[in-house]
């Protein structure tokens, strides 16, 4: 059984799926992709958001008429995610 | 006139600019793990770094130490400071020796020592009150065997042997389980380290042994260089 996620392996997870989508996704499926809870992954998303990783966009759709939340990767959050892979793969090498 | 051990002449101050190679890359890398340590606030990455500080203070010092009994310039300086300490005898000149090489021992040893508890995998380190009382007891025997070594240098040398091929254990099991390129390197640049050690160990046979040592070790150092650079490029 793999061991719990740092809050930090968290925040990769979710900035990780957002890239995987194109660099922005729906609320719901940043919720399954990244495997948290709905309370956790909003508590998550608002630290994000304040931080300047992430921004919700919102979009409208064609076919119901109203406007649907999208979750948006910034370059700051790109940024992130290219440091933490550094830092893995450091930790990784030297056994850490 | 105190020495350690009677090292090539031919090499004297080459060994000066070996060293300070490998102590700008053991403090690039104790720079980086400190700056992770910062961001993940996890032990293991603090004690990383610190390790590594200790391994460029070690070295520090042993250019200190060994600068002032290569150039006679500099000796002479340092003897006429010490000189109306000491009296005519200068016998602190002999304790400035023996402490700056006694420094340079706990530092290394403690690094050694420090890298092997780390490079362990976490189910396998001890509960933090073993973990206190242990390292006490360890850092008991590093300064122990350091003043012992002032007497029997290759005491120094097999002790930080020893360590590194416990080390270079550790990362081998770590290259088994991430099979990763980088975790090879890391365990290849210890084995050179490790192999620098051993050949230290043989310098009162023949003396030529201690130029084969640095150099073995600047292999070592430059290709944890080269390891940190693949890292950070990614």
């Amino acid at each position: 059984m793999s061991s719990r996620r740092s809050r930090l392996e968290l925040i990769f997870d979710i900035l990780l799926a957002i890239q995987n989508k194109g660099g922005m996704i729906k609320p719901t499926h940043l919720m399954y992709k990244s495997n948290l809870s709905h309370k956790l992954l909003n508590s998550y998303l608002e630290e994000l958001v304040q931080k300047g990783l992430v921004t919700i966009a919102e979009e409208q759709s064609r076919k119901k008429q109203n406007s649907t939340k999208k979750v948006v990767i910034t370059e700051k959050g790109l940024g992130f995610l290219a440091e933490f892979r550094r830092m893995r793969e450091f930790t990784d090498a030297f056994g850490l | 006139m105190y020495r350690l051990f009677f090292t090539p002449e031919w090499f004297n101050g080459w060994d000066l600019v070996f060293d300070t190679v490998s102590l700008l890359i053991a403090f690039l890398i104790a720079a980086y793990s400190w700056q992770i340590y910062r961001i993940h606030k996890e032990k293991r990455f603090g004690y990383f770094s610190l390790a590594f500080i200790l391994v460029t203070l070690g070295l520090v010092f042993k250019i200190i130490t060994q600068g002032v009994l290569y150039f006679t310039t500099v000796r002479d300086v340092a003897a006429d400071i010490l000189r109306p300490i000491a009296g005519e005898r200068l016998s602190l000149s002999y304790l400035y020796y023996r402490g700056g090489f006694f420094v340079e021992m706990v530092f290394l040893l403690g690094a050694w020592l420090l890298i092997y508890l780390v490079s362990q995998k976490p189910r396998e380190r001890l509960k933090r009150f073993d973990e206190v009382t242990q390292i006490a007891l360890f850092m008991y025997l590093i300064v122990l065997i350091s003043i012992v070594s002032n007497f029997e240098y290759y005491v120094f040398y097999l002790t930080s042997a020893v360590f590194l091929g416990l080390i270079i254990l550790n990362y081998y099991r770590n290259y088994l389980n991430k099979e990763n390129i980088n975790t090879f390197r890391v365990m290849l640049s210890f084995l050179f380290v490790f192999m620098g050690n051993l050949f230290f160990v043989f310098v009162f046979a023949w003396n030529g042994f201690y130029a084969l040592g640095e150099l073995f070790q600047l292999i070592g150092f430059l290709l944890l260089l080269y390891t940190y650079q693949k890292v950070i490029q990614r």
